[in-house]
């Protein structure tokens, strides 16, 4: 990925130079409005009123900053830059040059990390309407997601090993303590096992970021300067510890285990939040970092990514089919769309590539959608288990076509976001593996049958007596609701809007080379 | 080098000599004038590290264009060189710390306040004396001052009879790490023939097994100071039953005075000699990282939990001696400078974290898990200057510690040790699952008690948030800090 020699970091269009800190922005203004929280008094409702307002602003802003960076990328691609690193945006300074293996304040991002920027934006900015009904430990909540967004955005625009490694390891604090101030059941064991699953995908990284920097003779951190190829066997065993680390993040099988815990212990928006941004992100990590570095051992290996996505795709498929618990089983449905993604990667070309940018965008909004729609659901009925609920669509009808709204675009229904990830992803990999391509497809469906079937056990049938004073969604929640629907339709209605930055951005992930 | 003269044994001399001169002063007049106030002598005391700090800031300037060649003097047995002035100038810093932080030991120094102060000072001499030292024999001198200093400050307390207890195993814990050093030393010199370990690395190439042996109990004679296991539980007692303000300064003066020791020793003096050896210091290294992180697992209360992670902060920097620039032309690669620059942050969280404990202690607040639930509602300002410093001690972001893992890792890696850096980050992880259990004690569990009105003094208040917060800027502006490091580094040839 040598483009080093095109960063600019100046933007020249009115003659006058401006320093860019679009990317700057982006990562840092929700953590500036956590700081700002994190001094304010939370003793009486008018206190926490105002820590909700800041915490919603933040988010905003971050937002505002998303859609200013996507759409800036978006007028780029007529001139070939669009969706490739190294544009106008990129910023890059030294940082710790004063060591033999230099590091610098590079942020920059390609159309990969653009689509998750829009999907992580969004989702963020829901999550902290939604957290305008929580009573409880109000300033750790919104200090914990602003800190979390803050990582989660510099994850995407990292181009430095140290500044990624900073941004991947900040959320594990915030998530460990939010999962135990907020969760049930096993929460202590969830946040465990999810704390020790995070540092162990930090640690793998952090000795790959050491060996391919000193391997590749750069003696720089800069993902910009890193060449393609290590000697030896250096870029097989990076790509080995990389790819490890995300798949832990991903939560493919058999590593799935942790983040479904984590995501069926938590309560309200944080298991929105965890299920639609965390996964993404390791899959952001996989295909961006170990296939966009070494994609020559990423071709090499597609039958092991094919071989996992079947997998991944049939056991969580039939664990769907069994689960009882409705977090788990979004959770069940998201780990199903996560084996969509590595089949993409075993496809390796441009269309299934970009089929994922897609899909994560689709993905993180279906399922955000379907974890706030759970929580609401317990709220009102006290119950979270399938088999004790029923015939709530008399009650609360825009609840259910919410449901049904976020479940149709999970299963890749045409006009929904979900489809032309789906869709793209299938095409690009089938010519390459036919049998994994039909049976993920056929994994894929039974995610969607089983969808619609709980749509239909959850809210469908007759009116049951305990559930009468059942209320429907309130305005706040029409309101992020609303918007992450509306996220959902616009790209399933849209998708050209995009095509363009993401061929081009897919076309640079896989051949690095090519103008 | 320069040759000797008046001026070099002035600069090399003057941060040592003028905290020798005021430790005396500060004892004398504790001993003749014994109702001069606490905060008397601990004025005294700051302006002496202030003005040897002074003093430290000059010489690193006045060497800067010296391409790391110093002054020398004594024929070579001390030198004062840009590693010398920063490893002076962050052993007045730790001191200055335990000096303005003293006040939270409150009664448990009482009259003994003057001592503390005369204690901390002459520590810090002999830890300058170590930082300037290029000969076996002042080398023997220093170490030997500041473990005698520290051993004091420990049995200073009179609050128990535990802290005299923990000063006389304290004692003979450093009389055996005093006899490996004085051995291994004995050792070399027999093979070398020399004391001036600057020549020694030039007669030290054939890796003999004797060779091997005096290497071998220096590192672990060393590696006493930073708490290095197999020789740390002396850390660990310290840590259990001293006060927060004299276990921070104990723990903190060592680790800061162990860390140059290894530096000044084990590359600029030994450096290519060491080569055949190095295994040794990764192995040590490595098993120092692991063994504390892993009792850190099921450690039951606050204070053990942050002397392992000072005893793991001091495996680490014995893990970047691996990649010390060892056998390359005497030049010192990027595990000197990474050293230095963690030793920086490590001090820093270490002192936070047990200025915490002396907030703890002068609040009446115990120190086990159940005693530290929901203490963020309870007392705010004590839970974040604990978490925080815990955190600082597991290497979690935005915290400089992280920067200084990825450091260390880095160089170990370069130095063709990826199985220590593995290590590293073994430890790095385990040590931090129960770090976050305990701060989720602190922020997120909810216990119905009263809230705590601190009875700490504001200055050692000021002085530990400070700490902590110099742990998070240190992070986001390394840049300086890392140059400084990298300065220091390049002066060890």
């Amino acid at each position: 990925m040598s483009f080093l020699a095109q960063t600019t970091t100046t933007t020249t269009t009115t003659g006058v130079s401006f320093p860019t800190v679009v990317y700057t922005a982006l990562v840092w203004i929700a953590l500036v409005f956590a700081l700002v929280v994190l001094f304010m008094p939370d003793a009486t409702p008018e206190h926490r009123r105002r820590i909700k307002s800041l915490g919603s602003s933040g988010a905003g802003a971050a937002l505002f900053f998303a859609v200013w960076a996507l759409e800036s990328q978006i007028a780029d691609v007529a001139v070939g830059t669009g969706g490739r690193p190294a544009g106008d945006l990129a910023e890059r300074h030294n940082w710790l040059s004063s060591f033999p293996l230099a590091s610098t304040y590079h942020l920059d991002a390609d159309a990969l990390a653009l689509a998750m920027i829009l999907m992580v934006a969004v989702v963020f900015f829901c999550a902290a309407l939604a957290a305008w009904r929580n009573e409880r430990h109000v300033k750790l909540l919104t200090v914990s997601l602003l800190t979390l967004e803050t990582a989660a955005m510099g994850i995407l625009v990292s181009y430095d090993w140290v500044l990624f490694l900073f941004f991947w390891t900040l959320p594990i604090a915030p998530v460990y303590l939010l999962v135990r101030a907020f969760g049930h059941g096993h929460r202590a064991r969830a946040a465990a096992r999810y704390a020790a699953g995070s540092l162990v995908s930090a640690g793998l990284l952090t000795i790959a970021a050491a060996l391919i920097a000193f391997q590749a003779g750069t003696h720089s951190f800069d993902m910009g300067v890193t060449p393609q190829t290590l000697p030896g066997s250096g870029d097989a065993v990076a790509f080995w510890l990389i790819t490890a680390a995300f798949l832990l993040a991903m939560a493919v099988v058999p590593l799935h285990g942790a983040l479904l815990d984590l995501e069926e212990d938590s309560t309200g928006v944080l298991s929105a939040v965890f299920a639609a941004i965390l996964p993404s992100l390791g899959a952001f990590g996989l295909v961006q970092i170990a296939v966009g570095f070494f994609p020559k051992v990423a071709v090499g290996y597609s039958l092991f990514f094919a071989a996992l996505a079947v997998v991944t795709v049939v056991w969580a498929g039939l664990a769907a089919l069994r689960a009882d618990d409705l977090r788990r089983l979004i959770g069940h449905v998201g780990t199903i769309l996560m084996g969509v993604v590595l089949l993409g990667v075993a496809g390796h070309t441009t269309i299934s590539v970009t089929g994922i940018m897609y899909l994560l965008i689709g993905r993180g909004l279906a399922v955000a959608v379907l974890m706030l729609l759970a929580s609401g659901i317990q709220e009102r009925t006290r119950r979270v288990r399938i088999s004790q609920l029923g015939g709530l669509a008399w009650q609360a009808p825009y609840l259910s076509a919410f449901w049904l709204l976020a479940s149709l675009s999970a299963a890749g229904v045409p006009l929904l976001a979900g489809f032309t990830g789906n869709f793209l992803v299938f095409t690009g990999s089938f010519p390459a593996h036919r049998w994994a391509t039909t049976v993920v497809l056929a994994g894929t469906l039974l995610g969607a049958g089983v969808l619609l079937w709980t749509a239909q056990r959850i809210f469908l049938g007759s009116s049951r007596d305990t559930f009468t004073r059942v209320r429907d969604l309130g305005p706040l929640e029409l309101t992020c609701l609303g918007i992450l629907a509306l996220v959902i339709v616009v790209v399933g209605v849209l998708p050209g809007h995009f095509v363009g930055l993401f061929q081009n951005g897919a076309e640079y992930i896989l051949f690095p080379g090519t103008s | 080098m320069a040759d000797p003269n008046g001026a070099a044994v002035f600069v090399t001399m003057l941060p040592t000599g003028l905290l020798v001169v005021l430790a005396g002063v500060v004892a004398l007049l504790g001993w003749r004038r014994p109702g001069l106030p606490p905060s008397f002598h601990r004025w005294l005391g700051s302006i002496a590290l202030v003005g040897a700090g002074i003093a430290a800031v000059i010489t690193f300037n006045a060497l800067k264009h010296t391409s790391g060649l110093g002054l020398a003097a004594y024929s070579g047995g001390v030198v004062a060189d840009q590693f010398e002035a920063f490893a002076t100038l962050l052993l007045c810093a730790t001191g200055l710390v335990a000096t303005l932080s003293s006040g939270a030991a409150g009664g448990r120094l009482g009259s003994r306040t003057p001592a503390f102060q005369a204690l901390v000072l002459s520590a810090t001499a002999g830890g300058t004396v170590i930082a300037v030292q290029w000969e076996m024999a002042m080398l023997v001198v220093g170490v030997a001052l500041l473990v005698t200093s520290l051993v004091g400050l420990v049995a200073l307390e009179k609050a128990a009879e535990a802290p005299g207890e923990v000063a006389f195993r304290s004692l003979a814990s450093a009389g055996v790490a005093l006899a490996l050093l004085l051995y291994g030393l004995a050792v070399i010199y027999g093979a070398t023939g020399s004391t001036d370990l600057a020549a020694t690395r030039d007669q030290f190439v054939h890796a003999a097994p004797l060779e091997g042996l005096g290497l071998a109990l220096t590192l672990l004679g060393l590696a006493f100071l930073v708490g290095a296991p197999p020789l740390h539980r002396w850390l660990l007692q310290v840590a259990a039953v001293s006060s927060g303000a004299v276990g921070g300064a104990v723990v903190s003066l060592a680790i800061v005075a162990g860390g140059i020791a290894l530096v000044r020793v084990m590359v600029s003096g030994f450096s290519a000699s060491l080569r055949p050896w190095v295994v040794l210091a990764a192995v040590l290294g490595a098993a120092a990282s692991l063994y504390p992180a892993l009792l850190s697992l099921v450690a039951g209360s606050v204070r053990r939990l942050i002397g392992l992670g000072a005893c793991l902060q001091g495996g680490l920097l014995v893990t970047a001696l691996v990649a010390g620039g060892l056998g390359r032309d005497y030049e010192p690669a990027g595990g000197v400078t990474a050293l230095l620059f963690a030793l920086v942050v490590f001090v820093l969280s270490i002192q936070a974290s047990f200025l915490a404990v002396a907030r703890l202690d002068a609040d009446g607040i115990g120190s086990r898990l159940s005693d530290l639930r929901g203490l963020a509602r309870r007392s705010p300002t004590t839970a974040v200057l604990l978490g925080l410093g815990l955190a600082g001690l597991a290497g979690l972001p935005p915290l400089a510690g992280f920067i200084a893992r990825i450091l260390i890792v880095g160089s170990v890696v370069s130095a063709g040790y990826p199985w220590v850096a593995a290590a590293v980050v073994l430890a790095s992880v385990t040590y931090t699952v129960p770090v976050l259990r305990w701060i989720a004690t602190l922020f997120v569990e909810d216990e119905e008690l009263p809230a705590v009105v601190s009875t700490t003094p504001r200055l050692a208040g000021v002085v530990a948030m400070a700490c902590a917060g110099f742990g998070i800027a240190a992070s986001l502006v390394a840049g300086p800090l890392l140059y400084a490091a990298s300065v220091a580094a390049a002066a060890l040839r």
